[in-house]
């Protein structure tokens, strides 16, 4: 039979984005569950799929008896193109049905840049996008993820935020829900109030934000009995014991991180300055082998993967890594199963393990200093200095490997050009290292790639208060290294720094950046993270058209008395602890690690982790 | 080591899967199973395997053929059950045979016969086109599009119901090394051959593939 499901899916590249069906995909009869749940990736499957925290909270939700929960990403241009010749709205993966009468919306915030596919994946859906527009016939669209910590910009649009970590929380949730529902779903506020009593609930239409006549914030204040003044992140404090999924979907065809991903441990102790994921997930928790070990078998088999990787921040850190990866050879040596390993702080250890894994293929290695002179490393508190970088590399020339990457940001907080400068100088230390190594001791052809980001100052870390570098300083910046740079081995790649200043906009903005992101899709903005769609000046138009100068978010020093738009988020972490460290990077006095002492961050309170170790 | 010719089919919900992607996907279906497969030697070995005229995307079938290697040996029974266990819904093993040597040669596959529905305006005159002594359409090959008489490689072609404006015809059509023919091309040569013929959107399925009338399971 010819169906329009047919027309569509043919005229589309990758049509097997949309069909869902995969193995292990949850298959329920709607009809036999209290509540319908739409996991919201707004972007393309490939990324969406690739996302751990999807695979955790799909299985996690799906094991209710109770709810279904599917997958709905963001359709590409072509596909949102037939959608709308074809009259159809925007669609779950598992069933296929229109999401515009789903009980719940969830939303993962990954990053500033999807926040116009959010507002598109609605209109798509006919949803209304402003919450106060949407009654109970809606779904309640809800959010969480990194830039739910401030997620200010689009707070007009969603109904509440889960602060933290999902795994309990969004039981939680779901639980209230299904009440409230079978007692009628009488007023959507009803229910709001009895989530906004839960810990780590944020409900933002419940506080009112007032402005200063500066158009700094003056107050945001509860305008609702229920709403707490200060809103406290959930972690899970069990992390060993936290839920993981018996089981994983594998896409038909190849998504970005295309295997069996393993969260060994979740949060970080490094402490770097500039790093908003080292400190919003707090404290560091680690995983044991043994248990791991045990899910990554199962996670193997039922998917038939032939690729397993480790997640986590900084992994070299982890505790049990011999441990793990002993064990993890012995299942993928058995198994011709292939192990990638994450970026290790290079010793003999890693050097060693790096050989088991990578039999014959020396595939690159990649440092990042972030910095280019120590002075600067010390101001952001990377604790990594030249004499590691020059004996790793020494150790990896000597071993056979050729292709090293070398990570920097330019723009970071007391730079100078002498640091951008420095930047070259190592680079160029490297490249002598393999040059002061008798031919017959290295391998041949030597790369070495610079990349330099662009620097953007993130809301609850040291550098919440600083002033983002303006486009035209980090040109000048990058035009001063690509001719510092004299040797033609190696090569520099910088990143556009467009698409950073409009992150540095959403990532400290506030309330009033809404209207902006609602408006740059009816002017054709989406896909924002993707150079090919990402249409900077129709974002500069619609500030203009909207009389908002983006630069008020971006170009600013903040003081320390000014009312941060995330101001009422609680991460654990203190605002005096940022504020020494902030204060400590202007005198390039670099904090020592958690293991090695506890700097008081504050985040002792919950109980757990690194801190008791 | 000894190998076997599966037969395994294909329906809706599988048919937007690619050549490439479908050849992974039994990699890892293989491992799933458990079973000792033969894997390739090399630095990213994987089960050997070979498919025999891959199918386009968006068609359906119940005739493919595959040949794989298994490091043991297996009832053809045990194979079907145990690759149909760990299959993603939609594809299925119809039949093995365990052989020796070249006795069933996946590769001489020289005719498939496909079900077409197709949108259509204008008279279907089967039986006038069919008495064109030559059929030249655009035809895609490696070295570009070219003209090609596609006539002499149309075995059999009936039309087989005809409602509104959905045409059903079956096909029978060379296939394979010697000259492949795509569904698509027999109905671009109805567009030109036959007057006022006009097609729109298609939905193929493929039923059978033989060498000569031979089936090969």
């Amino acid at each position: 039979m010819i169906t329009t499901r047919d027309k569509i899916l043919s005229a589309v590249t990758k049509p097997t984005r949309y069909t869902g069906g995969e193995l292990n995909a949850v298959m329920k009869d709607p009809s036999g569950v209290d509540m319908r749940f739409g996991f919201c990736f707004a972007d393309t499957y490939e990324i969406a799929m690739s996302h751990l925290g999807l695979k955790i909270l799909y299985h996690d939700l799906n094991d209710r008896p109770d709810t279904y929960c599917e997958r709905v990403f963001a359709p590409w241009t072509d596909m949102e193109e037939e959608m709308k010749k074809h009259g159809m709205r925007l669609f779950a993966l598992e069933t296929g049905d229109e999401v515009t009468h789903f009980d719940m919306l969830g939303f993962t915030l990954q990053y500033e840049l999807c926040y116009s596919n959010i507002v598109n994946m609605l209109n798509l859906a006919e949803i209304p996008v402003r919450a106060r527009d949407r009654d109970e016939t809606y779904p309640l669209i809800c959010g969480g993820g990194p830039c739910a910590y401030n997620a200010e910009p689009v707070a007009d649009i969603f109904d509440f935020f889960m602060l933290g970590e999902g795994e309990d929380i969004i039981n939680e949730v779901v639980d209230e829900y299904i009440k409230w529902k079978k007692t009628g779903k009488k007023n959507k506020r009803d229910y709001l109030e009895k989530i906004a009593e839960l810990e780590g609930i944020y409900v933002p239409s419940f506080y009112d934000v007032e402005y200063n006549k500066d158009n700094t914030i003056k107050s945001v204040t509860p305008n609702n009995p229920h709403a707490k003044p200060k809103i406290k992140k959930r972690i899970m404090a069990d992390f060993n014991g936290a839920y993981t999924p018996e089981t994983i979907i594998v896409p038909f065809g190849e998504i970005v991180h295309d295997r069996v991903m393993l969260e060994v441990m979740r949060g970080c102790l490094r402490g770097c300055r500039f790093c908003q994921a080292g400190y919003i997930y707090r404290p560091l928790r680690e995983r044991k082998p043994d248990r791991l070990l045990v899910i990554a078998e199962n996670l193997l088999s039922c998917s038939g993967y032939d690729e397993i990787s480790l997640s986590s921040l900084s992994t070299s850190d982890f505790s049990g890594l011999k441990d793990l990866t002993d064990g993890l050879l012995k299942i993928t040596e058995e198994k011709k199963i292939g192990l990638s390993l994450p970026s290790l702080r290079i010793d003999n250890f890693s050097l060693e393990l790096m050989e088991k894994v990578q039999k014959v293929r020396k595939t690159g290695i990649t440092f990042a200093p972030e910095a280019g002179t120590q002075r600067l490393r010390d101001v952001i508190n990377k604790n990594i200095n030249e004499e590691d970088i020059i004996k790793s590399t020494d150790m990896l020339f000597r071993g056979g490997w050729t292709n090293v990457k070398l990570y920097f940001m330019i723009g970071l907080p007391t730079e100078t050009m002498e640091d951008v400068r420095g930047i070259a100088d190592l680079s160029q230390k490297v490249l002598d290292v393999y040059f002061d190594i008798p031919k017959e001791e290295r391998a041949k052809q030597i790369n070495i790639t610079v990349s330099t980001s662009s620097f953007v100052p993130k809301p609850f870390t040291a550098f919440q208060w600083a002033k983002q570098d303006t486009r035209e300083m980090l040109i000048e910046k990058q035009n001063e290294l690509k001719s510092a740079i004299k040797s033609k081995r190696i090569r520099y790649n910088w990143h556009d720094n467009k698409t950073s200043y409009l992150e540095g906009v959403f990532a400290r903005g506030d309330r009033r950046l809404g209207e902006v992101i609602i408006r740059a899709v009816e002017n054709g903005c989406k896909f924002d993270g993707w150079g090919e769609h990402f249409d900077f000046d129709m974002w500069m138009k619609t500030f203009d058209e909207l009389g908002i100068d983006p630069d008020f978010y971006t170009a600013r020093e903040r003081s320390y008395d000014e009312v941060l738009a995330w101001e009422h988020i609680d991460i654990g972490v203190t605002k005096e602890f940022l504020m020494r460290e902030n204060e400590k990077a202007k005198q390039a006095v670099t904090t020592p690690n958690c293991r090695q002492q506890c700097a008081g961050c504050g985040i002792r309170s919950f109980g757990t982790g690194v801190c008791y170790e | 080591m000894s190998n076997y010719i599966l037969k395994y089919s294909r329906d809706d919900r599988v048919k937007y899967i690619s050549h490439l992607d479908f050849v992974r996907l039994f990699h890892r279906t293989v491992r799933r199973t458990g079973m000792n497969f033969m894997f390739s030697q090399g630095f990213n070995p994987h089960p050997i395997m070979t498919v025999a005229q891959p199918l386009s995307v968006g068609v359906t079938s119940d005739c493919e053929y595959m040949k794989v290697g298994f490091d043991g040996d297996y009832t053809e029974q045990d194979i079907i059950d145990t690759i149909n266990s760990s299959f993603p819904q939609g594809y299925r093993i119809l039949a093995a045979k365990k052989v020796e040597g070249k006795e069933i040669d996946i590769t001489r596959i020289d005719r498939a016969v496909y079900i077409v529905e197709v949108e259509y305006e204008g008279n279907a005159d089967i039986d006038s086109l069919l008495k064109n002594s030559e059929l030249k359409v655009m035809k895609k090959s490696k070295s570009g599009v070219k003209e090609s008489d596609i006539r002499p490689y149309i075995y059999s072609l009936d039309k087989m119901s005809e409602d509104n404006d959905i045409l059903t015809l079956k096909m029978c059509i060379a296939i394979g090394s010697v000259y492949n023919l795509k569904p698509q091309s027999v109905i671009d040569a109805m567009e030109t051959y036959i007057e006022n013929f006009k097609a729109g959107f298609m939905n193929i399925h493929r039923s059978s593939m033989t060498i000569g009338d031979k089936e090969l399971l």
